[in-house]
């Protein structure tokens, strides 16, 4: 795995005092790893700012170099309903850690994911494993995560990364790989990371394969190239009146592609500044893509979402304005 | 020659389940003599009614002479037809057996002399006679049944059905995933009749049959209810109208749901029916996530007015004009691309497991990334190599 080198995984900290930043949380956990004793925990925070990293660097220090074998790895999207995930943690649960600590760990990626009734049972299955297995549940919001699971972990908030921390881990990558970098570059890497530590080492690296001297231009044409590309074609389609053909490429994205709703949402948002449209249209039509954005949070279905926002395009087209 | 005949059990032991009912039948058959009951074999369609008495029949060595109550439907066609053998005790021949199948079917308003024959020659005949019926409770067989012995047969159970299915696709010499024929067999709902016959409409167009092949069966099957209930929602301005088309439908609320989103833009023509159309499809999506977030089943009415009335009422004036409505170009797309997204996701997952995050993370956070830097030909070799050396 090592020769693959990509950076975000290359330069995840190995050890609880290489986390960037997360001091509050940090300085407590390492009490529980001193104690060789953890609580249930869970971690709600942004992407990429550290969670997962904060757990496998307990793991770590607590299990050293045979960590991976006392450490479950799972999320909730990847895998088919709760059953399986409960089936994998007994598995992995029935026998006991190897070494002085009485423990396994099992880290529960993108909790929020299942519904309450699946976090019911997910609860009942730490209680059965509470002797064996600590939890580690990770989640961007704590508010999909239902009480009584709450009530049995230790809720650690992880904080949006400020622009100097991610300039830390910036540095960091860029002395271990020797690279050459312009300031504004980094500024750049800041602005477009928003506090993502994951993204900016994937943009990092994206734009060193573009140029060996990074400056912001190869910044910003790598983080112009990561974009969804159709999403520009789409509302052209859509604004001038081929609903049907917009209609066509979403389902594309989203569905054979994969991509994700939100992003698609959040690069609508972008390129609406650019389209062919006055200032006052621009605005009536953020106005609507906050609310089916906001939809979307609320649990709402991707596809349908999308295209009812797509419908809302139709209605600047030209030849509708005309009517 | 169809399939139902081909494989229809000849002797008791190919019957499936039903032991009881074929024991009671045999007693009976066994002690008759004229002035005996008659026997009312009753129980939900295909469950073996007919086929259990051609048994019989095939057996005992028994002359079976068959009728279908719904072929006369007066007195005097019962008596032209019948009347005169069944007084007539056989001597040079083969015992006869009588079969009056659908009785139920038989008892309508005008048929009241049908009902009274049929009782007059229970009374009358020398030979033993079979009614059949789905319910014998039924008030218009309410005067037959005093001259009956009543039997219950049972429905069939799903796995005796999917097992039926595999001998004769084994027969057949057909390939067919289990899962297929126990998705076959649970549609039948124990009918071994209709299972056979789907089965058949599936393996006479391929001797391979998958997945995919199943849902167009379906879909013919229930395609009317659908367009019906598309036309109403489509055609009408009334609130009523709309949310009423639904309960002919026999499919779930979601695949309607997207039955109405893939033909709104084929129906409607203003752009302004359309944005208000998909509006109110937005909001009754978020009431069935909702619904099923929070389990809170009494949202689920909003749900099924938006999606509904709201689409209806999105229009000025219905359209006069004929739409052919279309399946949902979502679901066919996901049917078309489900090779092609096993295998993405067979690679994201590997990826995932050395970046420590989920399918979608790889997906969504490092792909777009990776693919800039697959362009540094050293990357891409090192990338390529790890898909290789953990396909195994």
């Amino acid at each position: 795995m090592d020769s693959l080198e990509i950076w975000a995984e290359k330069y995840r900290p190995r050890k609880l005092d290489d986390v960037i930043n997360q001091r509050h949380v940090v300085e407590r956990v390492k009490v529980f790893v001193k104690e060789r004793n953890i609580p249930h925990m869970l971690y709600a925070g942004p992407p990429g700012s550290g969670k997962t990293t904060v757990a496998l660097c307990i793991s770590e220090e607590l299990f050293g170099s045979a960590w991976r074998q006392s450490t479950l790895e799972t999320n909730a999207s990847d895998e088919r309903g709760i059953n399986v995930i409960r089936q994998k943690i007994k598995d992995f649960a029935r026998t006991r850690a190897i070494g002085d600590v009485p423990f396994k760990i099992i880290v529960l990626d993108e909790a929020d994911a299942l519904t309450p009734e699946a976090q019911q049972a997910l609860r009942r299955t730490m209680e059965t494993f509470t002797r064996t297995a600590r939890f580690i549940l990770c989640c961007n919001y704590s508010s999909r995560v239902i009480e009584p699971i709450q009530s049995r972990c230790a809720v650690f908030r992880f904080r949006p990364l400020s622009g100097d921390d991610v300039r830390a881990y910036v540095m960091r990558i860029v002395q271990g790989e020797g690279l050459k970098i312009t300031d504004k570059a980094i500024e750049a890497i800041i602005y477009f990371a928003q506090g993502d530590l994951r993204k900016a080492a994937n943009l990092l690296q994206a734009s060193a394969a573009l140029s060996r001297e990074i400056d912001e231009s190869s910044i910003y044409e790598a983080a112009s190239q990561a974009r969804p590309e159709d999403v520009r074609l789409m509302l052209e389609k859509a604004l001038s009146g081929h609903f049907q053909e917009a209609r066509e490429i979403l389902q594309d994205m989203l569905l054979r592609q994969g991509l994700m709703g939100e992003d698609l949402i959040r690069e609508i948002h972008r390129q609406v500044y650019s389209l062919d449209l006055t200032d006052e249209e621009k605005v009536q039509l953020i106005d609507k893509i906050g609310e089916y954005d906001f939809r979307l949070t609320e649990g709402g279905n991707e596809l349908i979402q999308l295209e009812a926002l797509l419908a809302q395009f139709l209605l600047f087209s030209k030849a509708h304005k005309r009517r | 020659m169809s399939w139902v005949s081909r494989y229809r059990p000849r002797s008791f032991k190919e019957v499936l389940d039903q032991k009881e009912a074929i024991e009671t039948l045999m007693a009976w058959y066994k002690n008759w003599k004229p002035g005996s009951k008659a026997m009312l074999l009753y129980g939900p369609p295909g469950c073996g009614k007919t086929v259990i008495v051609e048994a019989l029949a095939q057996e005992e060595g028994l002359d079976l002479i068959e009728m279908n109550a719904s072929d006369f439907r007066s007195a005097e066609a019962i008596e032209a037809r019948i009347g005169r053998s069944m007084a007539q005790a056989s001597i040079f021949q083969r015992p006869k057996l009588f079969l009056i199948d659908e009785v139920d079917g038989l008892a309508g308003e005008e048929d009241r002399g049908g009902v009274g024959a049929i009782i007059q020659i229970i009374k009358g005949s020398k030979h033993p006679i079979v009614l059949t019926a789905n319910d014998p409770y039924n008030e218009r067989l309410r005067t037959i049944r005093p001259y009956c012995q009543l039997v219950r047969m049972r429905r069939l159970g799903i796995r005796d059905v999917q097992r039926y299915l595999e001998r004769i696709a084994e027969l057949e010499g057909l390939s067919i995933d289990e899962s297929v024929l126990k998705i076959i067999a649970s549609r039948s709902q124990g009918d071994l009749r209709s299972a056979i016959n789907d089965l058949e409409v599936l393996g006479r167009g391929s001797r391979i049959i998958r997945d995919e092949d199943l849902s167009s069966l379906g879909f013919r099957e229930r395609q009317t209810d659908i367009f019906e209930a598309l036309q109403a929602i489509f055609k009408t301005k009334s609130l009523m109208t709309a949310k009423l088309s639904l309960n002919e439908v026999d499919k779930d609320l979601e695949e309607v749901f997207w039955w109405i989103e893939n033909n709104i833009a084929e129906e409607y023509e203003d752009p302004l029916e359309i944005a208000k159309a998909f509006d109110a499809l937005s909001k009754a999506d978020l009431f069935m996530s909702r619904v099923i977030f929070r389990q809170n089943w009494k949202l689920q009415a909003y749900a099924v007015d938006l999606m509904t009335g709201g689409v209806a009422l999105a229009k000025r004036e219905p359209y006069r004009k004929f739409t052919r409505y279309t399946y949902p170009s979502n679901i066919a797309l996901l049917g078309r691309t489900k090779g092609e997204r096993s295998e993405a996701l067979k690679a994201l997952g590997k990826l995932g497991s050395i970046l420590h995050c989920s399918r979608r993370k790889v997906r969504a956070e490092f792909l777009p990334y990776l693919k800039i830097m697959a362009k540094r030909p050293d990357f891409k070799e090192r990338l390529d190599a790890f898909m290789e050396a953990s396909e195994d």
